[in-house]
């Protein structure tokens, strides 16, 4: 494939031999300060792990959710980021499930309701999921879905390389079929029972929708950066050309107005009905410290990649989306803070204890990355056979070869 | 994907199977010069006796019922309608919201997939966007009537008068007023600029003076050179992304005439979001109503193929799946929130009394019916895509019905309950708008370029100069 396609413009390959011990130094420096962490303030370290399981959370999601619209759309351009798109989405099971683990043993830390009488009338109402049995039994629920869907969707994705078989093609449409409609359900459920309970008295129809945006924000800020560096060694060089990038920045884009547009029609709605069972979680983040968050949120999150991804030709200046990107993961954690952490007992912003929600994530992203590269490496960086493959490459089948017409040729003067 | 070459040996295995292979956008591989001539051929030819069967009663009902309706009701006021407490906003809003989710589909469709460079939206983009256009015309009418005192619809927008009147920008009405005449602007220009390739088409075949001279003025001096089609692409590319946006906003802010008040069943943030999705999902409907008749009357199959209407089917799956979830995320809310309104209006919507089965037959073709796409065969078959369509229009009027007048009719005090049934000024309205649009739809595919002719082109492989076909190199005549 390289023959045909080498491009003499990129520059000298990339050497990330001396990085290759990063993820181990993150789990051990991480691990060892979350254990600190979790010693001075369970509580704190509880909402941090829940804070940074939800951040890998979100970008295992959003890969998965790359994966079926790659096959639901029977999309060409994409095939090249596929094989480690369904990497990322395979994390769901059983590495990100793994760590929940902890949420749950220290669900009664995180979740004030768990600690509520079951008399209470919110509980009462929420019965049966708002209890701890329903809360582990749904948690399960959902990983058992994504399980399903991620491996059945690597599976026939693996299979292909081998056998080159439209079947497996049909097959992963088939699966991306139902998932997305289970994909839908549970990570709505997984927003609501994992997230938005944290404050349990709050409720809202859109809060979904809100974190779905930023898990496809979240993935395709990751796909373009590992992209990149795929490209930059030689990978994938023949395979992702400037259009590649072009798509993606684009989808990254849209998806930075989405997440805007969603966010904002929460805030408006519940600002302009001005009722205080809702407005009660805005007013706590509009105090204090909060308040510095949130406008970093409006201005670091929408405003500055917006303006900067605006123009046409910067969607492919690595130079300029490689930094983008590592803004808006910065900026997907801020905002999953913004909804998880004001249930701290403290009402401010936790400046003087924000190392432990870093080390949780340094933690979690050193074993995620080292499970990523090891997965990575065990199997053909893009699919080999894909039937989209030729199209992907930029080679177009001459229009001979073309299916027959089906229509009776009609109208016309000549 | 521009670059097309021939396959190299080596590379030969890794060709799609046949079932898997792209279908062509135009079908029979016919050369541009006869593709040229049967996309205009409608519009030079005879009226064709269909289109006066189509055309008449649809021209009555916009130049008899319509204005007969608007006279009588401008002049006696708005207690023709059915409207009254606690039903207040009736059929008058429920038909504006109806309209103006027709008008979006029509811009999503082409605008959203140029950017997203979709070939096959060159043979269906125009059809929507004068979909569009005549739709939201009709969605106009409502704001402007409904205020009752027709004659003062000019204190909306905001002149200096010596009454010191100015508009109260905090009402959401407001928001549609702008919302709705930036809408038509910028749609129109976008349906306009895009057919002065085409008219200079029409007019270059002309062959009587008047035609000639109406359609040189109509393509404003296109000569079909470099600099025009650089300056042309450039500014297509800016009106897509504009009424991409237009598509979320309008229908965002008619979610929002809703969900900022604090009424049980409206307030959700979840409704601009849904009014969107709906506003989509009707459309796709709409245009499958539209372009499976024409098609065939047309003889335009093999430009509007199949793959296309599988196309446009599959799009009306998926927003009817969102529109799924939006229902189902009502009723969670409902469900969560513990608040007892909610309970009680979602409750209602499925058992309660008087409306009840309104709310079954909306879950029962909004959601039921849809899921009928899922199946290759449905989306093959013309007849029942056709009907499908029908019933995602009639699904979604009666959703904004169940959303508008289901919310009022039991109000917090019972003893202020009562029921709302339109009359029969609200239904001549609705059935004059009917063929208002009708009547513009049908003048528009007879008298100007119906299917985009110099896009279509271009997405063949003969107007790929660099594929082996292209240019004068290949095709059927």
């Amino acid at each position: 494939m390289g023959s045909h396609n080498e491009k003499s413009h990129l520059p000298p390959p990339l050497d990330l031999s001396r990085w290759s011990r990063l993820p181990a130094v993150l789990m051990i420096a991480g691990g060892v300060a979350a254990l600190v962490g979790a010693g001075v303030s369970p509580k704190e370290f509880g909402l941090s792990w829940l804070l940074s399981f939800l951040f890998y959370l979100s970008l295992a999601l959003g890969a998965l959710f790359l994966v079926m619209v790659h096959h639901l759309t029977d999309a060409g351009w994409s095939v090249g980021i596929r094989r480690f798109c369904e990497h990322l989405a395979s994390l769901l099971f059983p590495w990100l499930a793994l760590l929940f683990v902890p949420v749950l043993l220290l669900a009664p830390q995180i979740y004030h309701w768990l600690t509520l009488p079951p008399t209470d009338e919110l509980i009462r109402a929420r019965w049966p999921v708002f209890t701890r049995a329903g809360f582990a039994v749904v948690s399960g629920l959902f990983f058992a879905v994504w399980w399903l869907l991620s491996s059945r969707l690597r599976y026939w994705s693996l299979r292909q390389d081998v056998t080159g078989d439209a079947l497996c093609t049909h097959r992963m449409r088939f699966h991306s079929g139902w998932g997305i409609v289970a994909y839908a359900a549970t990570l709505t459920g997984a927003s609501v029972l994992w997230m938005q309970s944290v404050q349990y008295q709050f409720f809202s129809a859109i809060y979904g929708v809100y974190f779905f945006s930023g898990c496809a924000w979240i993935a395709l800020a990751t796909v373009y950066v590992i992209a990149v560096l795929l490209q930059r060694q030689r990978i994938l060089a023949g395979l992702l050309k400037e259009n590649y990038f072009y798509f993606i920045g684009v989808l990254f884009f849209a998806f930075t107005i989405f997440s805007a547009y969603n966010e904002f029609a929460q805030y408006f709605v519940v600002w302009n009905a001005n009722m205080p069972e809702e407005t009660f979680w805005y007013l706590i983040r509009e105090n204090r410290s909060w308040w510095c968050l949130s406008l970093i949120l409006i201005f670091g999150k929408f405003f500055l990649p917006f303006f900067v991804m605006l123009p046409v030709k910067v969607k492919t200046s690595l130079k300029v989306m490689v930094p983008v990107c590592l803004w808006a993961w910065l900026m997907q954690f801020a905002d999953l803070a913004y909804n998880v952490l004001p249930a701290m007992p403290q009402y401010h912003f936790p400046l003087a204890s924000l190392w432990i929600p870093f080390a949780c994530l340094a933690f979690m992203g050193g074993f995620l990355s080292w499970v990523f590269l090891r997965q990575f490496r065990s199997h053909p960086p893009y699919p080999q056979k894909d039937p989209r493959l030729l199209e992907a490459m930029g080679i177009s089948l001459p229009e001979e070869e073309n299916p027959p017409a089906t229509a009776p040729i009609h109208g016309g003067r000549s | 994907m521009a670059e097309s070459t021939v396959i190299p040996e080596d590379l030969k295995p890794l060709a799609p199977p046949a079932e898997l292979r792209r279908a062509p956008v135009v079908e029979n591989n016919r050369r541009l010069g006869a593709l040229t001539d049967q996309l205009s051929q409608f519009a030079e030819g005879k009226i064709p006796r269909w289109w006066w069967i189509l055309f008449i009663p649809a021209a009555f009902c916009a130049t008899v019922l319509l204005p007969v309706a608007l006279v009588y009701q401008v002049s006696a006021g708005v207690g023709v309608w059915g409207n009254n407490h606690p039903v207040m906003w009736g059929l008058d809003i429920v038909s504006f919201i109806w309209w103006v989710g027709v008008a979006h589909a029509g811009t999503l469709i082409s605008a959203l997939l140029f950017l997203t460079r979709q070939h096959w939206r060159t043979t269906i983009g125009r059809a929507a966007e004068a979909m569009t256009v005549f739709s939201v015309m009709m969605a106009g009418l409502y704001p402007a009537i409904h205020v009752g005192r027709a004659w003062f619809d000019w204190f909306m927008f905001p002149i200096p008068n010596s009454n010191g009147l100015w508009p109260q920008f905090r009402s959401p009405l407001m928001w549609d007023v702008f919302a709705v005449n930036t809408y038509l602007v910028v749609s129109m220009l976008f349906w306009f600029m895009g057919m002065i390739p085409d008219l200079a088409v029409l007019r270059d075949r002309a062959t009587t003076r008047p035609r000639k001279f109406i359609l040189s003025l109509a393509a404003m001096g296109w000569t079909g050179s470099a600099r025009h089609w650089h300056h042309y692409e450039k500014a297509y590319v800016v009106l897509c992304g504009l009424c991409t946006l237009l598509v979320f906003t309008v229908s965002s802010i008619v979610g929002l005439d809703f969900c900022t008040s604090q009424l049980a069943g409206w307030h959700a943030t979840i409704f601009p979001l849904y009014f969107v999705i709906g506003a989509v999902f009707c459309g796709f409907g709409m245009i499958l109503v539209i372009l499976i008749p024409l098609r065939k009357w047309l003889r335009l199959e093999n430009v509007i193929t199949l793959s296309h209407m599988d196309k446009v089917a599959k799009l009306a799956l998926v927003s009817g799946l969102i529109i799924a979830y939006i229902y189902s995320m009502e009723f969670f809310i409902a469900w969560y929130s513990n608040d007892p309104y909610e309970r009680w209006v979602f409750g209602h919507r499925l058992f309660g009394h008087t409306y009840w089965f309104l709310g079954w037959i909306l879950i029962g073709v909004n959601v039921g019916v849809t899921q009928l796409l899922w199946f290759k065969k449905i989306r093959a078959n013309m007849k029942a895509l056709f009907v499908i369509g029908l019933l995602i229009n009639l699904g979604m009027f009666t959703e904004r019905f169940v959303i508008v007048v289901g919310s009022l009719y039991q109000d917090f005090l019972p003893a202020n309950w009562g029921v709302y049934l339109p009359t029969r000024w609200d239904v001549a309205l609705y059935a004059g708008s009917l063929g208002a649009f009708f009547m513009l739809y049908l003048l528009f595919i007879k008298f100007l370029p119906f299917i985009a002719i110099s896009e279509v082109k271009g997405a063949t492989p003969q107007g790929n100069p660099h594929h082996p076909l292209g240019g004068a190199k290949g095709g059927r005549s």
